[in-house]
This record gives C-alpha cells, structure tokens and sequence, in this order.
C-alpha cells in the first residue's frame, strides 16, 4: 500500500471528506483554505480561498461538508462565518455571519437543509441551527433559520443527520449524545454519559442505522440510531480524534494522539500517531496504519469502501487506498463469513 | 562546438546558461520514454535531469459525474495550471506494509523507564522452586539447592564434550585462561551469524525456461521438493520481460538435490528444462 501524501496546507488539518462518488477529497485545515483533490493520483483540483478578494475565509476553518451530487461545498470558520461555494469553479456563493465560530456543518440526505453549530464563546451559548438552501439559485440564501435550538447543557461539538434527515444525532463537549427532532427542535433522546470525556467526531454506517464516536476519554463507540443504545466499545490508549466505519468490510479506523501541546515531548513511538483499524463486531484491533508526525485529527473512508484517508496535525493528508489483501481479510479466519468483492 | 566555444567569452557563456535547453521526451521501440530536463541548482549550474519511465494506460470505469469532474479546469491557487499532479502538493509515499491481522496483546510494549520498574519489582522468582520470593529465601533451599547444583555440573560436561563453543567461557578460553574470540575456539567453527549470507543456500540454476515462466511459476513448479526460501527470474532491467532463466533457493540441500534429479531434463512449457547448482559470482568460469 503506498500513501498519495497531500500537503496542500501550512497548519494541522480539522476535517477531510470524500464526496459521494469517492473521487474528490475536500480538506480543511486552521490556514483558512480548503482544498479540493482527486483521489486517484493526489493531484488538487483547486482551493477555496486562498487568493485575496474572493471571499475566502478568514481564520481556521472548523468544518467542511459536501452534498451527494458534488455540486455545492458548506464550510464553517472561527471567522464566524459560514459559506456556500460551487465546487465547480470554487466561487464563494453566499456567506452566513454568526456572532460565534461555526464548529461543525453537515448536509442532510436530500441536499437542500442544513446544520451548523456554533460555538459556546462570551456569553454566547452553542446554538444548532438548521437551514434550507435555494439550490436554483444559490446566491440568494436566507439568513432565517428554519429551526434554532439553543442548548443550555454542555455545547454540542459535533453532529449528524439521521437517515431520512427527521432527526440530527449530536455529541456534546461532556461526552452526552442527544437526539434532537429537525422540525420542533425538541430533545427526543439522550444519553448523558455516553463518553467519560469530550466528543471529538460522529460519523454514520454506510446505512445511516448506527453511528460511531470517539472522544477524548480514549474509547470509541457505536450507537444505534434510533434507540441511541450502545453497540460496541472499543478501548485504546490515546485520546481519540476520529473515528469512521468503513463499509464493504467489518473494520473501523480511529486515528488519534496526544494533545498538539504535549506533542513535542514524546517520541514518535510513543505518540501511537498510528490509523488504527479495528474489527467491528469481535471489538480487536486488526493493524495499524504509520505515517503522520503528529496525531491524527480526522479520518475519513471511501463511500465505497476502497480507500481512506487521514489528515494530522502535522499538516499532511495521506490518501491511502488498500490493496487487494485488505479485501481477502479474515483475521479471525472461519468465524467470519468469506466476502465477494 | 568546441570552435564554437573559443569564439564566445565567459560573459555570453554565462548568458547562455540561463537559457535552458528546452525538455526533451522521446520513446523507444520498448515503449520506454526518456525525459530529459534542465534545471539549474542552487549555485547556478546547469543540471541534467534524465528520467526514463515507462507509461502504461490503465482503464478504469467511471460513472459520468466522475468522468466530468476529471475535466473540470482548476481553480484557486492553481488555476491556470496543467492537468497532473503537481509535484509541489502530491508526493507518493513509500510503500508500506499493511496486513490486516489480530494484534496480539502481549506485543512488547515502548520501552518506558517510568513503565519498566514495577514490572522489574514483580519478577522476582526464586531460582530452585520458581516461587515468588528470592532464593535465599526458599523454603525448599536444603533440599532443592542439592539436585540444582548436581544438574547444572552435569550440563556442563555435556557441553564441553560436545564442543560447544561460545556459550561456555569455562573451558572455552585457551591455556592459562587468555581469551579466545568464539571463532578461533577449538571446535566453534565459524560462529554463528545472525544473517544467513544469500551463498549459503542450497540454489539452483534454471536455464531454457519458458519465457512466459514468472515467479510464480516457478515456486510451484519447485515446492513439491521442499521449502523454498528465494525465487527470482531474471528479466530485462527495461522491458521486465523474462529472459528465460531463473533462480531457486532451497532451506535445504537435501531438497535441492532432489530437485536436480527430477527436474532436470523435464519439459515445461514446450522447452526441456536445465537445472543445475548455480555457482557463486567468483567460481564461474
């Protein structure tokens, strides 16, 4: 397996995504550009901001989400803005202004809706916000949310969209995992204690029915989606930063390390700055992934299942997509059912 | 050109030297593509970049979203530049090793100073009965400390009968008790290394092998004789194509030998095969 390293950014990496399709990657780091790239040979398609005067952002960019027909990009930055941009050309469509920093944005399963919260900051709580988009004409937007939950708890620091978009799925800062319905903006659900530490990343099954996070207290775990009941725990070492579940096989990748302030006195070994690939179901770890300098700080997997790629502190993207081993896998040998690819 | 060379000055030459000779790209009948670049170093200088590659198309499918987007002109900070990667943003990093297997728990940890003392504390056992204290300490010290004392002396002269070298100081050193490397020791031989050197293993030499024959191939026309440690067929350092001749390195002579007996002279692929020992470098003739 040989890694397509991307090293498009001057800062650590907050988020990377693939499109639907797995042929684009979209990475956004703290120096206030997003990159896009094809994944078949690492060569980048182009940038969002960047040039003076068109409308980039101005500051780290937290958060960057892509609809499933590639055609429109929402980032959030700590410039408190939002922003629409066309994937296409990398033009800055329409800009949300917030009087906090927007952590975390996502899109809902029909493209036209959806989520941004925003930071708890000087008196300000955590809001979670919920927008409709014009898509026929996507520079007029509007600046009234559809649904506005203010959060009075510990603040939401990420978030998702449940199958059919009726509900978003949020981690919180106190390791809770709430529920909430999109249309009334009611809590439905919630489990307090879900994680012993901060949430640092929610992502979906392949089908929407389940979804895992992973936090800082050093575990990952799966959720169902609907019940909100723990499925599976995975305990490692380090705190974690990320997490996803790949699809066509029974495995999920968590990446991590220690804090980016303790980084510098602890060797390489020690840091475990490994992607580590872990079995679904029988809750062992399968392998490690080695490369970064410093600790992973998202993950993402291939819609289809046929690579990953992992984004660091150290300012590296590295695609990785997996060999042909990887699809033969049976790690715990008969217990598990052989897979056509 | 040397005539022209005395007509210009040092000054024009250094003109020149900016001007770069243009990127040249032929291809051979081998469908070899040799790239030859300038470029200038740090002090100036012309360099000479020759890269030879060897282009294959690979066709993948598609669906047409994907298709369209791989036309899609670039934007941004690279506008305006060419279809490729540029190798300024993407590198391809080295290959690594990535089997999914279980991890065993019991994977020697960091070395961790702060993590190692407790650990040294526990391992306390007593060297008669294996218990958890010390040995002065052992309840069975009278009885046990005999029959220890009675095995170890036996053990000893096993050894030196059998010429074991190396292991033992007792016995190993010359007359007078002056050191002896391991390797001088009556009856150590060469030592032991920790690399077993490639010459060391029983090879054979393949001739009039069909050429369609790769690796492969070749391992499964072999491993019926006995483990195979080292499989390499020889091809052409440009086309990779098979010149009809290969290697087979046995674990064992004894397999080897086997294998020169039935191999030899049998016919695979149209072609008799010629399996003899292969020489080492400097013995040939």
């Amino acid at each position: 397996m040989k890694p397509i390293i991307l090293q498009g950014h001057e800062r650590s990496l907050t988020q990377i995504v693939f499109n639907s399709e797995g042929d684009l990657l979209f990475s956004a780091s703290k120096d206030s550009v997003v990159n896009a790239w094809f994944t078949s040979n690492g060569e980048r398609l182009g940038t969002f901001g960047g040039i003076k005067g068109d409308g980039g952002h101005n500051g780290t960019v937290w958060t960057v989400a892509v609809d499933s027909q590639t055609r429109f990009l929402i980032t959030g930055a700590a410039d408190n803005t939002m922003k629409l941009w066309e994937i296409a050309t990398g033009k800055c469509l329409f800009t949300w202004d917030f009087l906090t920093a927007v952590k975390r944005v996502a899109w809902n399963e029909e493209d036209d809706t959806i989520l941004s919260i925003t930071e708890q900051r000087s008196g300000q709580p955590s809001i979670i916000r919920i927008y409709k988009i014009n898509r026929d004409e996507p520079t007029m937007q509007t600046t009234t949310p559809i649904t506005t939950m203010t959060l009075s708890g510990s603040k939401a620091t990420v978030a998702l969209w449940t199958p059919l978009s009726e509900y978003i799925l949020t981690g919180h800062e106190s390791g809770k995992v709430a529920k909430y319905d999109v249309k009334s903006g009611e809590e439905v659900n919630y489990v307090d204690d879900a994680h012993k530490g901060e949430i640092t990343d929610i992502q979906s099954s392949p089908d929407g029915t389940y979804f895992i996070t992973s936090s800082k207290d050093k575990t990952a775990r799966i959720f169902d989606s609907e019940t909100l009941e723990e499925m599976k725990v995975f305990p490692t070492e380090t705190p974690l930063n990320s997490a996803c579940i790949a699809p066509l096989r029974p495995y999920i990748i968590l990446g991590g390390g220690q804090d980016a302030m303790s980084v510098t006195t602890t060797s390489q070994r020690a840091g475990k700055f490994e992607s580590r690939f872990w079995h679904k179901l029988f809750e062992e770890e399968v392998g490690r992934v080695k490369g970064h300098f410093g600790p992973i700080n998202t993950l993402a997997v291939h819609p289809q299942g046929k690579a990953y790629a992992s984004g660091a502190e150290d300012g590296f993207v590295r695609v990785h997509w997996f060999d042909e081993s990887y699809f033969r896998s049976r790690p715990f040998g008969d217990l598990e059912p052989e897979v056509e690819v | 050109m040397a005539a022209v060379r005395s007509n210009t000055n040092w000054a024009e030459d250094d003109i020149e030297a900016d001007e770069l000779p243009q990127t040249t790209e032929t291809t051979d009948a081998n469908g070899i593509t040799t790239i030859i670049s300038w470029k200038l170093d740090e002090q100036d200088r012309k360099v000479k970049v020759t890269r030879r590659i060897r282009r294959r198309v690979q066709t993948q499918v598609v669906s047409h979203s994907v298709a369209e987007r791989k036309g899609w002109a670039k934007f941004g900070l690279d506008s305006g530049k060419p279809s490729g990667p540029d190798r300024k943003t993407t590198i391809i990093g080295e290959n690594l090793h990535f089997r999914i297997a279980p991890v065993s728990k019991a994977e020697p940890e960091v070395v961790d100073p702060a993590a190692a003392k407790p650990t040294a504390g526990k391992a306390v056992v007593c060297r008669l009965c294996q218990g958890g204290h010390f040995t002065a300490k052992c309840p069975y010290k009278d009885q046990l400390a005999v029959i220890d004392n009675m095995n170890t002396e036996g053990m000893d002269e096993e050894e030196d009968a059998g010429g074991v070298g190396g292991l033992a100081p007792k016995g190993a050193g010359g007359a007078g008790g002056k050191y002896v490397p391991p390797g001088q020791r009556a009856g150590g031989g060469a030592g032991e290394s920790m690399f077993r050197s490639r010459d060391d293993l029983p090879t054979l030499r393949i001739t009039s092998l069909s050429v369609d024959a790769d690796e492969d191939d070749v391992r499964d026309l072999f491993a019926k004789f006995g483990r195979i440690a080292r499989v390499s067929v020889v091809r052409d350092r440009e086309t990779r194509e098979s010149k009809g001749l290969a290697f087979v390195s046995f674990e064992e002579r004894k397999n080897a030998e086997e294998a020169i007996k039935v191999m030899n002279g049998r016919g695979y692929d149209s072609l008799i095969l010629n399996v003899a020992w292969s020489q080492p470098r400097g013995d040939r003739p």
